[in-house]
């Protein structure tokens, strides 16, 4: 299979690791190889957080800038600072308001290199829904809803139901589905 | 599983008994995953956080010099802190296999400086070898260990970041303890040599050089080469470590079977005849290696030689591979080939980025951290003093305007009496208040403090106790007796130690209460004014809000920002808590619920009292 590349980007706190481990447990489930770059340490404290993740055979964990099937990002902003690392009709998804997302300055780039912007309020949907803290499986999620790439939404429910601690695993559960359906609606509308 | 895991499982695949550690990105995870696998096999190993590198590194050749397979591992800086023992283990060498791993940090993303452990290996004689991925990284030490009891020499593994904090899924079988006992045989001319013995071991080193040397030339596991027999190419690319694996991605990818490679693994000692026999069949050779120029120097060619001599690679920074691809399309270019592809580096989007302003993310404390309490306090009292600092989350009190140096581990505690020393030389008795960690106390604190005491310095220490190693991971603190594999060590009395160091001025106190620290430190300046006073040490003891949840904040105290702020942006700038965030549209302070970890201490904060409990 032809590696594919993903770049998860955001805030420290807001869970990257945790993401990361949920599409990679998934693509292992399937039977794929994974290869992937965290960040920890000094770099994780606040500050721009970004996770990349290859399914495939590759050899080096790091997924070169313009090489990204898709872009997943749990803030505006950390979605355009890694937007060089999309490649040429690759996808990004990000947490941010409808109306306003993308930039203007940066539509033009994403035409121009056919590139395709989807996103939602994930960040508000998972607070609406009683956990604030789970933006990270709102946008994973959101992404599965779109049906692209080698990861499925009901591998990924599956994992982030297995990986949930017991006490939140409902919260994230209903967040899953709920940012799954808003994901459906965008999706078939686009 | 993360590629500290991964080498965990080649220790105990290896049979590694003995593993020692002291925490640093990004190693840390190496000894918990040893920890891990080590229960889940059933195995006795023993396993221990050490008080810092160099304690680490003794107590793993000990070891090894007891006939057990021994290991140690930590970030590239603290092989500086080993490296007195480092340098002289090579010469007096080692019976059972003795492993060190030292984790470097291109970048760097946390670290003081970007150094590259294979020159450590080098000055220290000592062979190297150089992964390319969390699985080879696993493969090299059980090697390593063959090397080193062959050889009776220590060996180094040196993953980089990308090694360590990659992930990959790893298969393993089932793990077996390693039945060697300990049997320590006596020869006090080898274990505890003189200078005319040293000699002689410095011989016998240089001589296993040359063995080791012809070992790696055929070493195919880690060194091989893709030139076909009898044929010449106008250019060809000499690799290890992580940029290898970068490499034959890209080779791969835009399908380049015209260019042959040559990747070391096993770097040092040189496998002199493999890389004459690439040079040879080579008009021209990249170099592209990890984070100086152990191969480039090797090589010895600097007319067919192209890397960071001749401009090609960068000095500085990580060898990403937008880079690497950048890199490779020039050289080719310069040798007149065709280039992989018209990549350029991303420029456009780049630079897109570059206009967009995007908000500089710089790391902060976390809300919540006591530190932030400590710092507040700190410039609150001494606005004037200087602020030597050190090594851990509390390094990011220079957001706080309360760190002005950092040197390395220990540092905020020797260069307060350095700084002491140099003013009043001029008469001048400066305000100085150092900051340091409890784990760098303990790691390198200790012994500055006994010199400043003795020699009469004059400053206050504030030693920020939230027991716990933090910045790295939530490590267990000693003052809390746990050890790392859930076994109870003995805990041991920050307060008796800084007693036991001379120290006749000592206070508590609990940052969250700034009113009472702040009154502290104001008397602590007067001791450490007073003729017949001393060095005044403060330890600020509040539990980490990451590590202790509940005992750091037992009861939530939810705020908001009533009418009354008028934006004077004292609160943002002078605490610094990333949930206090300014509307523009309002022009007030506002409360990120999020964020918050409703620890209610900037209540004591706002000087217009518009912070206020809900």
């Amino acid at each position: 299979m032809k590696t594919i590349n993903y770049v998860l980007s955001g805030l420290g706190g807001q869970g990257i690791l945790f993401m990361t481990k949920v599409f990679a447990a998934t693509a292992l489930e399937k039977g794929y190889n994974v290869l992937g770059a965290e960040t920890h340490g000094m770099a994780q404290r606040g500050g721009s957080v970004v996770s990349h993740l290859r399914v495939g055979d590759a050899r080096s964990s790091l997924v070169r800038a313009g090489a990204a099937d898709f872009l997943i990002s749990m803030d505006e902003s950390e979605a355009y600072r890694y937007l060089p690392y999309l490649k040429k009709g690759g996808t990004l998804f990000a947490n941010a308001p409808s109306k306003s997302f993308p930039d203007k300055r940066v539509a033009a780039y994403l035409k121009q290199n056919n590139i395709k912007a989807f996103s939602m309020e994930a960040s508000k949907k998972a607070m609406d829904l009683g956990s604030p803290k789970s933006t990270n499986l709102a946008m994973v999620a959101f992404y599965s809803a779109f049906g692209v790439g080698p990861l499925n939404a009901d591998d990924l429910r599956s994992t982030v139901e297995k990986m949930s601690p017991a006490k939140v695993r409902e919260t994230n559960l209903k967040i899953f589905d709920a940012c799954y359906d808003t994901g459906k609606k965008i999706a078939s509308a686009s | 599983m993360l590629g500290n895991g991964a080498m965990a499982i080649g220790l105990l695949e290896a049979g590694c008994q003995i593993m020692t550690s002291y925490p640093g990105t990004p190693s840390s995870e190496i000894l918990p995953e040893v920890v891990r696998f080590s229960k889940m096999g059933k195995l006795n190993t023993s396993i221990e956080w050490s008080i810092n590198e160099k304690v680490a590194f003794d107590n793993a050749f000990a070891g090894a010099i007891s006939g057990k397979r021994a290991a140690c591992c930590m970030k590239m800086v603290g092989l500086n802190v080993a490296a007195d023992s480092f340098m002289s283990a090579a010469y007096i060498g080692n019976i059972g296999g003795l492993v060190i791993i030292s984790c470097d940090d291109p970048g760097p993303h946390s670290s003081q400086t970007e150094q590259d452990s294979r020159l450590m290996a080098r000055l220290a004689k000592v062979p190297v070898l150089d992964p390319g991925s969390p699985e080879e990284a696993r493969e090299m030490i059980k090697f390593a260990f063959e090397l080193s009891e062959e050889f009776q020499v220590p060996v180094l593994v040196r993953p980089a970041i990308r090694v360590c904090h990659a992930r990959q899924n790893i298969k393993y079988k089932t793990l077996k303890n390693n039945p060697t006992k300990a049997d320590f045989k006596k020869e006090p001319t080898r274990w505890a040599s003189t200078p005319k013995f040293r000699f002689l071991q410095h011989k016998a080193l240089n001589e296993k050089h040359v063995k080791i040397s012809e070992k790696f030339n055929t070493l195919k596991a880690f060194n091989r080469h893709t030139l076909k027999k009898g044929k010449t190419y106008p250019f060809g690319v000499i690799t290890g470590g992580v940029p290898s694996s970068v490499v034959k991605d890209l080779f791969e990818e835009y399908n380049r079977k015209d260019i042959p490679m040559l990747k070391l693994g096993a770097p040092y000692p040189f496998p002199e005849k493999l890389a004459d026999a690439f040079l040879t069949a080579c008009d021209k050779v990249l170099v592209i290696e990890e984070t100086d120029t152990l191969i480039e120097y090797m090589l010895r060619d600097k007319y067919k030689t192209l890397g960071r001599f001749s401009g090609h690679v960068p000095m500085e920074g990580e060898l990403v591979p937008e880079k690497i691809e950048t890199v490779l399309n020039k050289a080719l270019a310069d040798c007149k080939q065709s280039p992989l592809s018209d990549f350029d580096g991303g420029r456009e989007a780049f630079g897109l980025v570059g206009e967009l302003g995007l908000p500089l993310r710089k790391p902060t404390l976390c809300p919540g951290c006591p530190h932030r309490a400590s710092f507040y306090s700190i410039r609150k009292a001494m606005p004037k003093a200087v602020f030597p600092s050190d090594i851990g989350c509390y390094t990011l009190g220079s957001n706080l305007g309360v760190v002005d140096t950092v040197l390395d581990m220990g540092a905020g505690i020797t260069m307060a009496s350095g700084f002491y020393n140099a003013y009043i030389q001029d008469g001048v008795q400066k305000p100085i208040v150092a900051t340091l960690g409890d784990s760098t106390f303990f790691h390198s604190g200790i012994t500055g403090l006994i010199n400043a005491v003795y020699n009469d310095s004059r400053f206050i220490l504030v030693i920020l106790d939230n027991g716990i190693t933090a910045m790295t991971g939530m490590q267990p603190a000693i003052t809390q007796g746990l050890r790392v594999d859930g076994r109870k060590g003995n805990s041991v009395s920050l307060e008796g130690v800084v007693q036991g160091c001379g120290v006749k001025y000592l206070k508590v106190v609990d940052p969250f209460d700034t009113k009472t620290m702040i009154k502290t430190i104001k008397k602590a300046a007067d001791y450490v004014n007073d003729p017949e006073g001393g060095i005044a040490v403060i330890i600020s003891r509040h539990p980490c809000v990451i590590g202790f949840k509940d005992a750091a904040i037992p009861e939530k105290i939810s705020v908001r920002v009533s009418d009354e702020c008028n934006d004077c942006g004292f609160c943002r700038d002078r605490f610094e808590c990333p949930a206090l965030c300014r509307n523009p549209e309002t022009e007030k302070t506002e409360i990120d619920t999020v964020l918050c970890a409703e620890c209610g201490v900037c209540l004591q904060v706002c000087p217009r009292k518009a912070i206020e409990e809900i």
